[in-house]
């Protein structure tokens, strides 16, 4: 017995329950003070689990709970780092929490969401046997740093990974350059030419450009953001053929969506089997979040009937389209974070047919991003076409001046716009004005989302995020 | 009916964080009052006449774009640029975009890259980032009864130092500007406005904006005389909350 390991456990565990009982997540602080009590244990620890990794710049918990759905579904026992604490510290806690005394877990599997600026650090101390990539779009500069400098740090946890399967995004020229030139296995999933057509002119920002000869893309078809079928028309460098793909958007609506997908690598219609699933959230976005999980569930042998299954059933929570029903009213909590996932936010919101309101919360804390300029680079413009259906934009959070400003110069009428610094009086006040039967959507950022969810949760009660 | 012409000189490469807000506000700000805005967006192996536009913007890149984009706009666009420069054409440069118009940059390894020659000043790089918000006072906005501050937030390793005919842009009421030591932000040479404030600069600033836009307004036409008044309620509040929790 490794009396170290069981010292350090009993320790970790018990800050763990204490940070539970006085309503503390507990997620991050118990794994640090594991860390330096016993600097080696998470290599200790994790070696009895297969370790799948979700990184990524967008859909990371999405994703990381549709696959959590799909190892229940065939009965795999897994644990899982469910509440974002996705640092190092936060994977630790993860595995301490899961294992007894002796270092020994009931379950067989970790499934880890994993910051992208985090991975790399994390695989110095335990690798994945598979990582799922879900796209790298720009993010917060002041705390990530250059796109590319993310990228390249995901790469370097990618090579120091040699046995970890890949679970790639086909469309993403970024997220495919991880297995450029490797001998890896490696699933693909993407849309497929005609799955969809959002009708509206596409801005790509994030990579124009060829990785490699810095030639321009030429596209054949592009979903949002610089994901499509991209291809070098000077060095070849292209788009590989997904196996794992969207055949059809048939419906994409206010509350779900529902697509046909195939599981088979093949180009020939003809000779493909295709699926039809529903997926239990809405937004294009949550569309690939469904594809990764879908392809991790393909890899892993698991028949479709089990995937789609879960692609119907899961839930996420925490702030990602979680959904509160009060007096016949809805509310519904949309983090935001990055211009891209804002815009699909924004998309999504133009599938609302009947009259809302939306609140925006931006705070400028570390974990928000001090800068927020990024607010200029998300296309409000597209609000202005829904206006007249809009009975009112809220602004607050530490940043509700500069929001407001945003939406006038997208065209907004400014006695359409509610500034509202205080979060209960916001709540109130627009909630007084929802009528039964209609939505309020409250599209938060990271730390205005746990604020706004504190004050939602001593009002109406909500599902505890560590559990 | 007044018009005016926007050139987004390189918007593909040149379009970090919020640098298009600045256009978005020139344009906004035109619009409420009646003035007709053409935006044009030129980029890698467009033809680039500058006598075709009234304002000429420059945003800010990262280094891979910058990269991409060096040899189109030294070798293609560069004459063109300085030229137009010397004939008293509007630009505001942001972050990349403001370096890229100096002599050259120095990286902190001493690799030196040569720029546009086209402003007297030069860039040298350093491994800290001088990042946050920031406040400067600028003289030229002094009018009206305004102070003169502007607020913005800066994300750059380069250190900026201006030759002898350049002015700076504003003085630093709190911040780092162009090189966290002598206490100045910015550039100023004929009608070149350069700065370090990225992104939200001009819709949070509306002062700025005006600025930009009457000064246009005044070359392109004679019977020009002020621009009419604009209700910034929203924009003034973002600006005085933001300089109140910088400054204190």
């Amino acid at each position: 017995m490794n009396l170290r390991l069981t010292f350090t456990i009993i320790i970790t565990k018990l800050l763990i329950f204490i940070l539970r009982i006085f309503k503390h997540g507990g997620t991050s602080l118990p794994g640090k003070v594991a860390r330096k009590i016993y600097p080696d244990i998470i290599k200790v620890i994790s070696k009895d689990f297969k370790i799948i990794m979700v990184t990524g710049t967008n859909g990371k918990t999405t994703t990381t709970r549709i696959i959590g759905k799909v190892l229940e579904n065939n009965g795999v026992t897994y644990v899982t780092n469910k509440s974002g604490a996705n640092l190092v510290s936060g994977v630790i806690t993860t595995f301490i929490d899961s294992v007894d005394i002796t270092g020994k877990s009931k379950a067989s599997t970790a499934l880890l969401e994993v910051d992208e600026a985090a991975f790399n650090v994390v695989t110095d101390f335990v690798q994945p046997d598979i990582l799922v990539v879900t796209n790298f779009f720009r993010d917060q500069l002041d705390r990530y740093g250059e796109l590319y400098s993310t990228l390249n740090n995901v790469r370097s946890g990618v090579e120091k990974s040699p046995n970890a399967k890949l679970v790639l995004n086909a469309d993403d020229s970024l997220c495919v350059s991880l297995a450029h030139n490797l001998d890896r296995d490696v699933i693909y999933y993407g849309f497929a030419h005609g799955a969809t057509d959002s009708g509206e002119s596409i801005e790509n920002s994030d990579a124009v450009y060829c990785l490699y000869c810095k030639s321009r893309y030429e596209y054949s078809y592009q979903v949002y953001g610089h994901l499509g079928a991209f291809s070098c028309p000077n060095c070849g460098y292209s788009r590989p053929l997904p196996q794992v793909a969207c055949l059809k958007v048939v419906d994409l609506n206010s509350s779900y969506s529902d697509i046909e997908f195939t599981l088979e690598s093949t180009d020939d219609a003809n000779e493909r089997v295709s699926h039809n699933a529903r997926i239990n959230l809405p937004g294009l976005y949550n569309i690939y979040n469904a594809l990764a999980a879908a392809s991790l569930g393909h890899l892993l042998g698991f028949p479709a009937g089990s995937i789609i299954k879960a692609m119907e059933s899961f839930e996420c929570g925490f702030g990602r389209m979680e959904t509160i029903e009060t007096n016949g009213k809805t509310i519904k909590i949309i983090l935001v974070k990055n211009p891209t996932g804002f815009n699909q936010v924004l998309t999504y919101l133009l599938t609302e047919t009947q009259e809302a309101q939306i609140a925006f919360i931006i705070n400028d804390k570390l974990a928000d991003g001090t800068d927020i300029s990024w607010l200029w680079d998300v296309d409000f413009e597209k609000l202005e076409k829904i206006q007249e259906n809009i009975s009112m934009f809220y602004t607050s959070g530490i940043r509700a001046e500069d929001m407001a400003v945003r939406l006038k110069y997208a065209g907004i009428y400014t006695d359409k716009i509610a500034l509202i610094k205080d979060h209960e009086e916001l709540l109130n006040k627009a909630l007084e004005k929802t009528q039964e039967g209609r939505t309020l959507y409250i599209l938060p950022t990271y730390t205005a989302m746990l604020e706004i969810r504190k004050l939602l949760n001593k009002k109406f009660g909500l599902k505890e995020f560590w559990k | 009916m007044y018009e005016l012409n926007i050139c987004h000189l390189y918007p593909d490469l040149l379009n970090l964080y919020g640098d298009r807000g600045n256009i978005i506000a020139l344009k906004r700000r035109c619009e409420w009052r009646g003035i007709n805005v053409n935006v044009s967006n030129i980029s890698i192996g467009d033809n680039f006449d500058a006598e075709s536009y009234d304002i000429i913007f420059l945003g800010g890149g990262q280094n891979y774009e910058q990269e991409i984009l060096h040899d189109d706009v030294i070798n293609q666009k560069g004459n063109e640029i300085r030229n137009a420069i010397n004939n008293n054409k509007v630009f505001l440069a942001v972050c990349g975009g403001y370096q890229l118009l100096g002599k050259y940059y120095k990286t902190w390894d001493g690799k030196e890259i040569q720029f546009l020659d086209a402003v007297d000043f030069w860039t040298i790089g350093d491994k800290k980032r001088m990042i946050g918000d920031f406040v400067f006072e600028c003289d030229f906005l002094k009018e009206n009864g305004f102070d003169g501050k502007v607020v913005g937030f800066e994300n750059h390793s380069g250190r900026t130092y201006l030759g002898p005919n350049v002015k700076p842009l504003g003085k630093i009421i709190k911040g780092y500007g162009n090189n966290g030591k002598d206490g100045f932000e910015g550039a100023l040479y004929k009608n070149v406005y350069c700065t370090y404030s990225h992104g939200s600069l001009l819709p949070k600033n509306p002062a700025f904006a005006d600025h930009l836009i009457a000064l246009s307004l005044k070359q392109k036409y004679k019977d020009f005389v002020s621009l009419s008044y604009l209700n910034d309620e929203f924009e003034e509040l973002a600006n005085r909350t933001m300089i109140k929790r910088i400054i204190g």
